[in-house]
């Protein structure tokens, strides 16, 4: 499927409209023939042949014709840009549905800034395809086959030889489209280039305030500035070695005719009139040979950002998504047989190794171990996030894989390691998971999070708007509001990932109490590095390179004087600052 | 304090384009006058060239035909065609030096903005959604580039050529050329007309397409949220909204933008139409043919010209309401900047003193209360106190991330408001809450502390907060590449890179806020050697919750209430019996066994 074919799908729902744009575009240009032929009539009968009273009428033929002309012009340009709009409305619609099908395998090797250039950027490259630069080749078309019938009935010999020229219009136009296309996808993606860096300088502007390196970003910036320019300047490097070519001969049709139909002339094979005429009607093949290599330009760019959203479109997410539309309530026994995970390209290095246990409704699991032991990837898998390598992971006894995905993450409530909050009031964060909860329900989610406090403090309460990501709120209260969001959701399976991290100890302990006493029981997944967040726990499952090396409960664990222990007794020398090294 | 903006809500406007709007865009114009000079010359040149034409299809009709004279008619085609390809030369150059001073102006602002937004405080980076900021440096520069390239060379040669015309209007009858005139009254009403809606239309559109690059930005980067809460649904309603206000917001801005150009064809047509009836019917004036048809000729002459214009004023029309966006963020005041007369800090031993520090970010809260402390160059400060009571502040206000309401900070005694920004905070080291990391590899991503740092420094760097190991297990080693934020990596890696980054920016004060909370018990162990080596020699401040990091400060302060509630080590606040030590013991017990 080429990209003209590829975007007519989202075209075509528009076809009524692009029908009647049609007609109008059609009697829009018939209608430039018009006064002209009035103009003529004016000379020849009113001003030679002295029919006065065929001026008024002819006149107001004109201005009849002129303001016909321009509506029927003006509504097929504004049919034009719907159908573009409504295109572009959809394009965006299914990229956007898109980006939530992709799975992190995609967001971990796709800048950020080159999403947002597809979305935006080449999205309106396409619109501009769309609603003007369809109708101007269709303009283009129409112009030169009426200009050619035209002609052909004033002198078919010089039709001909001026029509013997057009093929070498055609063979510039393509060679010019093979010589544009790869500078058009070089812009496009040195665009993508600037836009991500300039989104990451905005990222991280407290970093980089931090290190003070402003010069830095800006000579980085000022790369990608002048690469941008000088790949537009590449392109513009090909337009002028081939736009004077079609410009000229396009302009050497004058000439031929001036000078071939001259000599029919003197030959008498034509009249000097007809030759008048004959001139009169070149602008109307002149026109389209002139625009054709900027027409080129536009579609290069349409195509080179055609490429750049069909990838998108076309990919695969590893874990599909399907929808159905029972409702499902999932019980919350979940159970890990054999489960081996690699990530697909680094199959030599296994994340997590033959990892088995299980979980009772309601048991609380807590995973300690260290950085990069496996522990998010783990219930990264209940999630679905990832699939098991090989192994499976059965919630309520059935395979993970065997549900519809959204509906089981509707089940699952995953508080991250990043706090990611959005820019929007605190009610809204809370209340993201179940759009339109109450108040009140909002409120007794915080304070089981031990967030109502804080919250009320703060200038508007509830309604305050936290900044992108929630900066201006300390790691402790994003992860507070973070946790109450989770909970919001009263979901079957809560996971906690270094959840209270921020927090002191104090505060993760009055949140434990509260998590105890929750009417619904939940099945928690906690993953802490302190001993203090686990020890209450069902299960601990300590992971090491991703194996489960140990496992039981805390009283179990530290009987057996092995890994846990060590850990344990670890924390309690760190805390009482008894470590050597560490006493002044 | 301004509330802070989302992503479906349109942001005020604070500036209003006017006539100065203009000279500043002049501004940018002003260094590449003389290419444009050149430029037009070149225009000027192919017009006439242009002209050419039209005249040697004269001397065919009106001599060479008749003559019968077939050689004179070969030498005014090689002619015809000589002035070809000085036309095409023109275009050549045209066509490139065009897009190079057009490409160039862009730079120019893109780089005057992107320059002025690494001034800006954290506060306005906070107070809107990141997409927003994007779409100005980025997306609303690039709308103007047609403007500042085709567009402004053809409106200079347009302007040439109509007032070249209206001499020759003149010069054949002035009574025509007024009647010609007489309609622009109706085309400058029309004008005003369509300026005042479309204005108004392309400010609701820049506002749309600034919220759908918020929400798509905000779509993207919390996308891994958004799924693992299963609000696709949602989602994709609000942005159906934000799409569909979009949309309706372009049909709108274009529907008065279209109206331009069918109100100029009809004046332009009627016009010719009045000059025929009086020209014909002689009314008020008396014209020969001859000069009626040549006078009608000139007429098309200008209004082309003037139709172009009108297109250009309509497109200058829309890039208003674009460059508004962009002047009001080069206008938006830099809140921290060097003081005029700012001198460089001198190499410091990294002594800081806060004296009667008031801070607040509204009128009316203040943050800190006249906070009073000295700490010597060396010692280790730990901060601690409930979330909100100031400790994040205090940090802030001594890397002059804000400024101090009352009092002043001091370090080396020198007041952090008279040195440059440059020169105090390129000798303080400040690991932040959130550990950035820029896509890239891991060895650029530690060399952000020091640029000129070699590879073995860097390694070292990792070695002494025990980064390396892991770094050593990744794929490609310290090649291994991370994208934006380093979403493959876990929390705690992260925070180990960014500790070895601040290493080994080499700072004489170091500030650690929550810098240490996802790191494990086993690195935490091997860590607290290497910061102990760290800290030497060193003025360090710790936010942090674990209490082994706090027992081992020199100082530990402990903030409530805006103020430095009690201070002193380990010992002495636990003799003293105050809140430090409850919150010790609060704490000290959740960890022991039953």
């Amino acid at each position: 499927m080429n990209n003209f074919q590829w975007i007519w799908q989202y075209v075509v729902k528009n076809r009524y409209k692009l029908i009647i744009a049609m007609i109008f575009f059609l009697i829009s240009t018939a209608l430039i023939l018009v006064n002209p032929y009035v103009m003529g009539q004016i000379v020849d009968r009113v001003i030679d042949g002295h029919e006065d009273s065929l001026l008024v009428p002819l006149l107001l033929v004109m201005i009849g014709v002129t303001v016909a002309r321009t509506i029927t012009r003006y509504i097929y340009q504004i049919l034009f840009e719907q159908t573009g709009q409504n295109s572009l409305f959809d394009l965006r619609m299914d990229m956007y549905d898109k980006l939530h099908e992709l799975d992190f395998d995609f967001f971990n090797h796709n800048r950020v800034g080159d999403i947002m250039t597809r979305m935006t950027g080449d999205t309106d490259a396409i619109r501009h395809f769309i609603s003007w630069v369809s109708y101007q080749v269709l303009e283009c078309v129409f112009y030169f086959i009426v200009s050619i019938l035209i002609m052909l009935t004033i002198s078919w010999q010089l039709t001909l030889a001026l029509v013997a020229v057009t093929p070498i219009i055609f063979w510039l136009t393509q060679a010019m489209a093979k010589a544009q296309h790869p500078m058009f996808f070089a812009i496009r993606q040195s665009f993508s280039r600037l836009n991500s860096m300039v989104e990451e300088n905005i990222s991280g502007n407290r970093i980089v305030k931090a290190f003070v390196r402003e010069d830095f970003e800006i000579s980085k910036f000022n790369e990608h500035n002048d690469d941008y320019k000088q790949r537009n300047l590449a392109a513009a490097n090909v337009s002028k070695t081939y736009l004077p070519w079609q410009d000229g001969i396009a302009n050497s049709l004058n000439v031929i005719a001036l000078i071939f139909g001259g000599y029919l002339v003197i030959q008498n094979k034509m009249t000097l009139g007809d030759l008048v005429v004959f001139n009169g009607y070149l602008w109307m093949l002149n026109q389209p040979m002139r625009m054709s290599g900027w027409l080129i330009n536009d579609i290069e760019r349409f195509s080179a950002s055609c490429v750049k959203i069909r990838q998108m479109l076309a990919t695969k997410p590893e874990i599909e998504v399907e929808t159905t539309e029972e409702p499902l309530r999932i019980k919350g026994d979940v159970t890990f047989k054999n489960v081996t995970f690699h990530f697909q390209d680094d199959p030599e290095h296994n994340i997590l190794t033959d990892v088995s246990f299980s979980a009772k409704a309601g048991q609380t699991i807590g995973i300690i171990g260290e950085t990069g032991s496996g522990k998010t990837t783990l219930i990264n898998l209940i999630s679905r996030f990832y699939d098991p390598s090989s192994g499976q992971v059965l919630i309520d006894g059935q395979d993970v894989r065997q549900y519809p995905i959204r509906q089981l993450r509707d089940n699952i409530s995953m508080v991250m390691q990043d706090v990611f909050l959005f820019s929007n009031s605190i009610t809204e964060n809370i209340s993201f998971g179940r759009p339109n909860l109450d108040t009140g329900y909002i409120q007794s989610v915080a304070r089981v999070a031990d967030a109502d406090g804080f919250i009320e403090r703060m200038p508007e309460g509830y309604e305050t708007i936290v900044g992108e990501r929630g900066v201006g709120l300390s790691g402790g209260q994003k992860q507070r509001i973070s946790l109450a969001r989770a909970l919001a959701k009263d979901p079957a399976i809560l996971m906690l990932d270094d959840t209270t991290s921020a927090v002191d100890m104090e505060t993760e302990t009055k949140i434990q109490h509260e998590l105890a006493g929750l009417t619904t029981k939940k099945t928690t997944f906690i993953i802490a590095n302190r001993i203090s967040s686990v020890r209450d726990a069902d299960l601990i499952l300590l992971l090491e390179k991703g194996r489960i090396v140990e496992a039981g409960k805390h009283e179990v664990l530290m009987q057996q004087q092995g890994r846990y222990y060590d850990v344990f007794q670890k924390q309690l020398g760190l805390e009482k600052g008894e470590q050597i090294g560490q006493t002044k | 304090m301004v509330k802070r903006n989302k992503s479906n809500v349109d942001e005020a406007q604070v500036e209003q384009f006017n006539w100065h709007g203009y000279v500043r865009l002049a501004q940018y114009i002003k260094p590449y006058l003389k290419k444009i000079y050149i430029i037009l010359s070149v225009i000027v040149l192919a017009n006439i060239a242009g002209m050419l034409g039209p005249y040697f299809t004269k001397v065919v009709i009106d001599e060479v035909i008749p003559n019968r004279n077939i050689s004179q008619l070969l030498l005014i085609g090689g002619l015809y065609t000589i002035s070809l390809f000085l036309m095409g030369w023109c275009i050549r150059y045209r066509i490139y030096h065009i897009t190079e001073v057009g490409q160039d102006m862009l730079k120019d602002m893109r780089l005057d903005i992107f320059q002025h937004l690494q001034k800006l405080s954290f506060s306005y980076f906070d107070n809107r959604p990141h997409g927003k900021i994007l779409i100005r440096v980025v997306n609303y520069i690039n709308t103007l580039s047609d403007l500042l390239s085709d567009g402004l060379v053809n409106l200079i040669s347009d302007v040439f050529n109509v007032l070249i015309t209206l001499v020759f209007m003149f010069a054949i009858n002035s009574r025509l050329t007024w009647y010609s005139l007489s309609l622009i009254p109706i085309l400058v009403i029309l004008v005003l007309y369509v300026q005042k809606r479309q204005r108004k239309a392309y400010q609701i559109l820049s506002n749309k397409q600034s919220n759908l690059n918020a929400y798509i930005h905000e779509s993207i980067t919390g996308i891994k949220v958004t799924q693992s809460f299963a609000r696709e649904d949602e989602n994709f309603r609000i942005f159906n909204a934000i799409n569909t206000e979009n949309s309706q917001s372009w049909m709108h801005a274009v529907k008065i933008q279209f109206l331009l150009w069918p109100g100029v064809q009809n004046i332009a047509v009627i016009t010719t139409c009045l000059i025929y009836f009086v020209g014909i019917r002689q009314i008020g004036v008396n014209v020969s043919t001859g000069t009626l048809i040549a006078f009608i000729g000139y007429i098309n002459n200008f209004w082309n010209p003037v139709i172009n214009i009108g297109n250009f004023y309509n497109s200058l029309i829309t890039a208003t309401a674009y460059l508004e966006r962009i002047f009001e963020t080069l206008d938006e005041p830099v809140e921290i900047e060097d003081a005029p007369d700012a001198q460089e800090l001198p190499a410091i031993v990294g002594d800081v003193f806060f004296n009667n520090v008031t801070f607040r970010y509204e009128p009316g809260k203040d943050i800190l209360k006249k906070v009073n402390f000295k700490v010597q160059a060396g010692q280790s400060i730990a901060l601690v106190g409930p979330t909100g009571a100031g400790k994040t502040t205090v940090i802030n206000l001594l890397s002059r991330f804000y400024d101090v309401n009352e009092g002043a900070v001091l370090i080396d005694g020198h007041d952090v408001r008279d040195v440059t920004l440059a020169s105090l905070r390129r000798q303080m080291g400040v690991m932040l809450q959130d550990s950035f990391i820029f896509s890239g590899t891991i060895l650029d991503n530690i060399r952000y502390g020091k640029l000129d740092a070699t590879e073995a420094e860097i390694v070292a760097a990792a070695q002494v907060v025990h980064a390396d190991d892991f770094i050593r297990h990744l794929k490609d080693g310290y090649q291994t590449q991370v994208e934006e934020r380093g979403n493959t990596l876990s929390a705690g890696q992260r925070q180990l890179i960014a500790f070895a980054r601040v290493l080994l920016a080499d700072p004489k004060i170091l500030i650690l806020d929550e810098a240490t909370s996802s790191i494990d018990t086993e690195t935490e162990e091997l860590l607290q050697a290497g910061l102990h080596a760290l800290l030497k020699n060193r003025t360090s401040f710790i936010v942090a919750h674990r209490l082994s990091t706090i027992k081992n400060s020199d100082q530990i302060f402990y903030v409530n209430g805006g103020q430095i509630a009690e201070h002193g080590n380990h010992q002495e606040l636990m003799q003293t019996r105050g809140q430090y030590y409850h919150l010790y013991q609060s704490q000290y017990a959740m960890l022991k066994i039953d």
